[in-house]
């Protein structure tokens, strides 16, 4: 079918290119606003709008917390369909395990745990006989705060790039994996047939159109930020690679999995299964101050980052603390385990292993907790990079073709065209518009989250439906206006999403800025600025009518670049 | 493009993603086993087969796009995969008996 490689790679770098791409603009504009997802929070709830702070004492903050917590009611309606008969009340369920978890740039505790529910499950092999609790503490004061308010940065935003919010059957993932491992492609098969385009860059007279020039802007986001970008489609894989992607050691190659977790149980003395003997809880405040001290002595002093129990309240339990780890790339680290009945130390890790330190630093680089924060803003523009070269690619398979179709009748570039403005500037405009849509919402509005989701799924599908009926003039070779009319708009969201912010909270640039600084709120208020900025920029130049001679253009140098369609 | 050329892209399609997807899943079971028989910890035979498999998917991927013949890419791809799971799971049952 393929007469040379560079034709089979221009075929796979083309379509699959094309096909994905829609879901990578997705990860890649969403990932990139994952960055700040804790500041975007802080924007969105703004009861939230303090200094982050360090794990609070257990014994007296979090202790009283656990009480409080209770069972997902739709984790609870999950896990009944997979057990027999019914569960019992939510509020007589037990904790057999509790975390709590927190970074240098979270000023809220995330916390949560499992309870243990006395049904047997439907399918003998499924061992996941628990429900799970989560819930956000305010760490100064020990108080829950509302569940309602959606944390559209790190709730919403966040699992946007890797799951697409779209969790029936896990289907979000594996179409995020696919695009993932067709972005690898992108990269390797555009280096193959780009080598000759390349040399024609240095040979002609660079033709100053948008065909040319996008092209142009293709390469140069490609090329500069490939070793970025590879990382981040590669390391996204090894993530999920053996919970979601290749599961083999919980499929194929689960007894062999089970045999060593037995195995290493016995070895590091942290027992896989409770006595059922009741026992109470030592002071964790104490254990605590035995692993700081403990990592002080290893020249590495630091916070706790990360706190676990498990078979609480029985004579087997343990007490897991990990270090944060803002300083350095992998991430919570240099665990010790303590008795939870006495407080005595059952283990302490030690060094990680080559594979693991491998591992552990190109899945932290991915996932970034270290505090760093030009480091923070290289990311995000490594990510936006990653969404324009997939944006030109757009344009160019649109310019590509637009004339011939134009010739032919066919509706393909026009389709293309309006998938394209949907996927740029109508997702922005989906983004800007939920966080419009935060701030017109009264704070105690029940299901405020929900109408948020609602709010930026509207947005989205209407600009869909804009692109499309302003798309017929790119069916006559000509540009969709849609592209400007949604930049204008964007500029104008994103003007008012910083006022509504300022009439909302009182919260505006000349006070986050410079009388009572406060990065994370005046940072996601710049960011919306710079959006807007750029919106009117580009909704001007978009303003420029196409000529008749470059029209003409496209259609001559059609007959030079469709070698491999 | 005709149906012929449809059919051939979409055997190839097919090919590189579910073809691709059982050789590295055949490659990873064997993989593991291998390293835990050689004696090396099960969560870095693991943690390792992570970082190859998926460059292993890739390189297939591409393949399966590039080769001339498909029949070869189907022995190799389906054929790949039968055998290495086979052995796997045999080396996995002789290290748990």
């Amino acid at each position: 079918m393929f007469n040379s490689l560079r034709m089979s790679m221009g075929w796979v770098h083309t379509w699959m290119g094309l096909v994905l791409g829609f879901v990578l603009m997705i990860c890649f504009f969403f990932g990139a606003l994952s960055v700040f997802d804790r500041e975007i929070d802080r924007w969105a709830i703004p009861d939230t709008r303090f200094e982050p702070q360090p794990m609070p004492s257990f014994d007296e903050v979090l202790k009283p917390v656990y009480e409080q917590l209770r069972p997902d009611p739709v984790d609870m309606a999950a896990t009944e369909r997979r057990v027999v008969g019914s569960l019992p009340d939510p509020e007589t369920l037990e904790l057999e395990s509790l975390f709590a978890y927190t970074t240098h740039r979270d000023p809220v505790l995330l916390i949560g745990g499992e309870f243990a529910i006395p049904n047997e499950p439907i399918d003998p092999t499924d061992d996941h006989q628990h429900v799970h609790g989560r819930a956000t503490v305010n760490p100064a004061t020990g108080e829950l705060l509302n569940d309602d308010a959606l944390k559209i940065g790190s709730d919403w935003f966040y699992p946007m790039h890797f799951s697409l919010n779209f969790n029936w059957m896990m289907l979000g993932y594996w179409i995020v994996g696919l695009a993932a491992l067709v972005m690898l492609a992108g990269l390797v098969s555009g280096v193959i047939i780009h080598r000759k385009i390349f040399r024609e860059f240095f040979t002609f007279r660079p033709w100053k159109n948008l065909f040319r020039s996008s092209l142009d802007l293709h390469n140069m986001t490609g090329v500069v930020a490939l070793p970025f970008h590879f990382f981040f489609a590669f390391t996204a894989l090894v993530i999920f690679a053996s919970n979601i992607y290749l599961p083999v050691t919980h499929t194929t190659l689960k007894p062999l999995h089970e045999h060593h977790e037995k195995l290493e149980a016995a070895r590091t003395g942290l027992p896989h299964e409770p006595a059922g003997v009741p026992a109470p809880l030592a002071s964790v405040d104490a254990m605590v101050a035995e692993a700081k001290r403990r990592w002080a002595q290893r020249d590495m002093a630091g916070e706790v980052g990360f706190l676990s129990m498990n078979h609480l309240g029985d004579e087997n339990g343990y007490v897991s603390i990990y270090r944060a780890g803002s300083d350095r790339v992998a991430l919570v680290g240099e665990g010790i385990h303590f008795k939870a009945s006495t407080g005595e130390v059952i283990r302490e890790e030690p060094p990680r292993s080559a594979v693991s330190s491998i591992d552990e630093f190109l899945t932290g680089l991915h996932l970034q907790h270290f505090e760093h924060w030009m480091l923070r803003w290289l990311y995000v523009f490594g990510g936006l990079l990653g969404a324009v070269c997939i944006a030109t690619g757009f344009v160019l398979f649109v310019e590509k073709r637009k004339a011939r179709h134009a010739k032919t009748g066919s509706q393909g570039s026009r389709i293309v065209d309006a998938l394209a403005v949907t996927t740029v500037t109508g997702m922005v405009l989906a983004a800007v518009g939920m966080l419009v849509a935060n701030r017109l919402l009264p704070a105690d509005l029940p299901g405020k989250g929900q109408w948020e989701q609602i709010a930026f799924w509207s947005v989205w599908a209407l600009a869909f439906l804009h692109a499309a009926w302003r798309s017929s003039p790119v069916a006559k070779a000509r540009h969709n206006p849609a592209w400007r009319e949604q930049s204008l708009l964007l500029g104008l969201l994103s003007l008012s999403a910083v006022g509504l912010n300022w009439i909302t909270t009182g919260d505006h640039l000349i006070k986050t800025v410079f009388t009572d600084t406060y990065w994370a709120v005046a940072g996601v208020d710049l960011s919306l600025i710079a959006t807007a900025l750029i919106a009117f920029f580009a909704a001007a130049r978009l303003r420029a009518p196409v000529s008749e001679q470059k029209a003409d253009n496209a259609l001559s140098r059609n007959k030079q670049v469709n070698a491999y369609d | 493009m005709n149906s012929q050329a449809a059919l051939q892209t979409t055997n190839r399609i097919i090919a590189a993603i579910l073809g691709g997807y059982a050789f590295t899943w055949g490659f990873s079971v064997l993989g593991i086993t291998s390293l835990v028989a050689l004696g090396i910890d099960f969560h870095e035979a693991e943690t390792g087969l992570s970082l190859i498999a998926f460059l292993v998917f890739l390189g297939l991927f591409l393949w399966a796009f590039a080769a001339k013949s498909m029949i070869r890419v189907w022995l190799v791809l389906a054929g790949g995969a039968a055998i290495m799971m086979l052995i796997g799971t045999v080396l996995q049952n002789s290290l748990l008996s």
